[in-house]
């Protein structure tokens, strides 16, 4: 249905040659891409892998065109077919835009238009680009939604978006990129916010709506695992340059480069396990937590007056799991499945009903939790940037828990041998927050919580902002420092390769319930709940793939 | 700081505003030394004279040099301003970050309270502080203070709110800080930004509710050289001679437009993005 007719096979939909891109900043010019070369071909799918930074998205807008005022193309090509897109006026790029090239976005809920229904925004593509009128184009619309999957596409048509979940979102971002059968899509991220089952089925959705229709597609994304589950070919970008290009096995498999080297080894692998599973339950467990729930929102005042019951919100529904002093438990589960609430329950952050057991001691409230508890149960959170306070240096931020916990003398001393233990410079202590990189930045954290030497440290999604290669260092420290101390560690993550690895058993929790607490080598065991069974099968694994 | 500078001057409001203010605030510091007369000296043969090469702006209806008396003036007008508008925000700032932080019922009681006190007028209630508290300039800067707080504490405690829900204040419960602490090192600093843009641009409010205080004889007493009590002198006069009028009130423009230019600027300067 395409109006452009394909030249022959051998040439490539999508052609990047020698292009470059700077960016104008007060500094000075900032190369964010540079002399890319790339082809794309009919039927093909190209994975572009690189960690933040790295100039995917900014390759993703030049080929769109759609470039903030401050950029400057220095040299390149960029070819659709055998039409040079920088050339291409505004106006011209209007039409191609939807009709031979389109993309699909990270976040569905971002990238639809809130206040338009989901059907106004499919059939809007088809009326612009393919000339239907309005009645046409919605039932052509009704046509692409059962073909992406979903189950009602009449009344999926009507929905706004906060009326539909993530998935079915994306699944209507996707049917609209497909709507005109373009040339070429670019797939930017588009599982990362999902659920880990969601984002399978998407995928699944993406595969095979590509090997019908022989798109050329550009999918992006920081991690290997699913880049290898749906690229022919892959290539790697670091700091805006291409090192390495070249089929996905020969990728995985003979990797020339360093760089495309340290980003396969980091790649969490469960096969390979970075614990001894020489901790065994213990008649005392550290911490019992014992039917303790979570509800949020505060009755209203008229119900408390009359003492009428309310609904209320519920984060964790009598969870019961206990932690021998030592032990690596794993907690996983999708968002909204009540991991942090616990974790921010047990550290006194939220109210709970039930009770916590710390060493034989009863928590039954926020009361009970005194400076000996405070001490020895720390947090680990999620973004370093949100939880180092960025008005005030490094030296302030770790000197405080050895104020409230420890001995207060020879701060400068003590602040410095921290510093080391987590593998930083001395001087790190006279920065600010801002002045480091994430990673470090989440070393300062780590730092922070064993400062008052504590029994428990619970680690709430602590890699999950960090690029693979940082996150492997940083849980390589978390292991060392663990066996130098004996600390427990609570680790909470939606990463079940990576928990897979490190953790001695496993909780996974489910819309606030706790399905199951199994030994992490009996994970994948057939005998598991069903929920446990799909999580496993969903996760990507890359390596086991060509192995 | 120096790219932050930069951001300030390149913008025109930002430009103007420092530039005005740095004229005002030397005005400040240096008037009293410039000043070519003693600006109480009363000189019978020389009222309601016109701009001269002797008196710059003209005389008043006793004969005092108007230049002098605005040069000399301008410590207890702006000065007075900039530290009425400093204290109330100290305490609109400290309310309103302990009341984001405190949360519930705490939150909800200290809300309330404010509004009632916000629904009267700033202009009344510093009228009726001042009643109570007999008319003098200190009494003057407290009204203005007090007057000032119930604001600076609605805007401070919508920033606090934000930073509240940080991961940072979230660390520093989960180790067990005071509430002190966490107010004052953790939340303080983070919501610091805003404020002073707030405050700057109430400088100039405070300029004209110190200048309207006096012009109503419950501020500056004469024969002092305050601005706004000039002007009150001056209205029964100004068919006599429309400068004593209108000189103070244009020195009061002058620094109401320079501190509302430079919040403008800061404004923009802070929020590199928008």
């Amino acid at each position: 249905m395409t109006t452009t007719e394909h030249p022959s096979p051998d040439t490539p939909v999508l052609t990047i040659e020698n292009y470059s891109l700077d960016y104008e900043t007060t500094n000075g010019p900032f190369h964010a891409l540079k002399n890319i070369d790339l082809a794309i071909h009919r039927g093909e799918i190209l994975g572009l892998v690189g960690e933040s930074g790295s100039g995917k998205t900014s390759l993703a807008w030049s080929i769109m065109r759609y470039l903030p005022k401050n950029a400057r193309e220095p040299g390149g090509r960029i070819l659709l077919g055998s039409d040079n897109l920088l050339e291409k006026a505004e106006r011209e790029m209007e039409t191609f835009r939807g009709r031979r090239i389109s993309m699909v976005f990270q976040d569905p809920s971002t990238s639809l238009n809130p206040t338009l229904s989901l059907g106004k925004q499919l059939a809007e593509v088809l009326v612009r680009h393919r000339g239907l009128s309005w009645q046409q184009a919605w039932t052509e619309g009704e046509a692409r939604l059962a073909h992406v999957g979903l189950k009602t596409p009449a009344q999926m048509m009507h929905r706004m978006p906060h009326e539909a979940s993530g998935g079915e979102k994306q699944r209507v971002v996707i049917a609209s990129a497909f709507a005109c059968n373009p040339e070429c899509i670019i797939f930017d991220e588009p599982t990362t916010a999902l659920d880990v089952i969601t984002s399978r089925q998407i995928l699944d959705l993406f595969v095979e709506l590509q090997a019908e229709t022989g798109v050329a597609s550009l999918y992006i994304s920081h991690d290997l695992a699913l880049v290898a589950r749906t690229a022919g070919r892959v290539a790697v970008i670091k700091r805006g340059e291409i090192v390495e290009q070249g089929t996905t096995r020969e990728i995985f498999t003979n990797p020339q480069q360093d760089y495309t080297r340290e980003l396969i080894n980091a790649v969490p692998d469960p096969s390979r396990r970075l614990v001894n599973d020489d901790v065994a339950p213990t008649d005392k467990p550290l911490v019992e937590v014992e039917n303790v729930s979570v509800h949020f929102g505060r009755k209203p005042f008229l119900s408390a007056l009359t003492g009428r019951k309310t609904e209320r919100v519920t984060g964790n529904n009598a969870i019961s799991l206990s932690i021998s002093p030592g032990e690596i438990l794993g907690i996983v589960g999708e968002s909204g499945s009540g991991k942090s609430t616990l974790a921010k329950a047990m550290t006194g952050l939220n109210r709970f009903e039930g009770k916590i057991r710390f060493e034989g001691r009863e928590i039954r409230n926020l009361g009970d939790m005194d400076n000996a508890y405070r001490k020895d149960v720390q947090i680990i959170f999620q973004h370093p940037d949100a939880s180092l306070n960025p008005r005030q240096k490094i030296f302030e931020i770790l000197s405080r828990p050895l104020k409230l916990f420890g001995d207060a003398s020879d701060l400068e001393r003590q602040v410095g041998d921290m510093l080391e233990q987590v593998r930083l410079p001395r001087t790190h202590a006279n920065r600010y927050p801002h002045q480091l990189s994430g990673g470090e930045k989440q070393r300062v954290a780590i730092a922070r919580a064993f400062a008052s030497k504590p029994k428990l440290v619970i680690c709430d999604e602590i890699t999950s902002a960090l690029d693979v290669s940082v996150q492997a260092s940083v849980v390589e420290l978390l292991l060392e420092l663990q066996k130098a101390s004996g600390t427990a560690y609570l680790f909470i993550t939606h990463d079940l390769n990576l928990i897979r690895q490190i953790a001695h058993r496993i909780a996974v929790m489910y819309r606030g319930d706790l399905i199951e607490v199994v030994k992490a080598s009996e994970i994948d065991s057939p005998d598991r709940a069903e929920y446990t069974r799909r999580l496993i099968e969903a996760v990507p694994r890359a390596a086991a793939q060509y192995q | 700081m120096i790219d932050f500078t930069k951001r300030l001057l390149k913008t025109p409001q930002g430009a103007i505003g420092i530039f005005l203010v740095v004229f005002v605030l030397l005005v400040v510091v240096f008037g009293p030394l410039v000043a070519p007369h003693d600006p109480e000296k009363l000189s019978p043969l020389a009222r309601y004279k016109g701009p001269s090469l002797t008196y710059w702006l003209g005389t008043d209806q006793y004969g005092r040099d108007i230049f002098s008396r605005l040069l000399i003036g301008a410590r207890a007008t702006v000065v007075m301003a900039v530290l009425a508008t400093i204290v109330g925000t100290l305490i609109g700032a400290l309310i309103g970050t302990a009341s984001a932080f405190l949360g519930g019922r705490a939150d909800e009681l200290i809300m309330r309270t404010i509004d009632a006190v916000m629904s009267i007028p700033s202009l009344l209630f510093a009228l009726l502080v001042v009643n109570l508290l007999g008319s003098s300039t200190v009494n003057a800067l407290v009204a203005v203070a007090i007057a000032f707080a119930p604001g600076m504490a609605r805007i401070t405690r919508s920033v606090a709110l934000s930073v509240r829900k940080q991961d940072y204040v979230n660390a520093a419960v989960a180790r067990g800080e005071s509430a002190g602490y966490i107010i004052r090192r953790e939340m303080l600093p983070n919501v610091i930004a805003p404020i002073i843009v707030e405050m700057t641009i109430r400088v100039s409010f405070a300029v004209m509710l110190f200048a309207t205080l006096s012009f109503l004889g419950l501020g500056a007493q004469p024969p002092a050289a305050e601005w706004g009590l000039m002007v009150s002198e001056a209205r029964r006069y100004m068919h006599l001679s429309a400068g004593i009028l209108i000189w103070p009130s244009v020195a009061i423009a002058i620094v109401a437009v320079g501190f509302n230019l430079l919040g403008d600027g800061l404004r923009d300067a802070l929020n590199p993005r928008a």
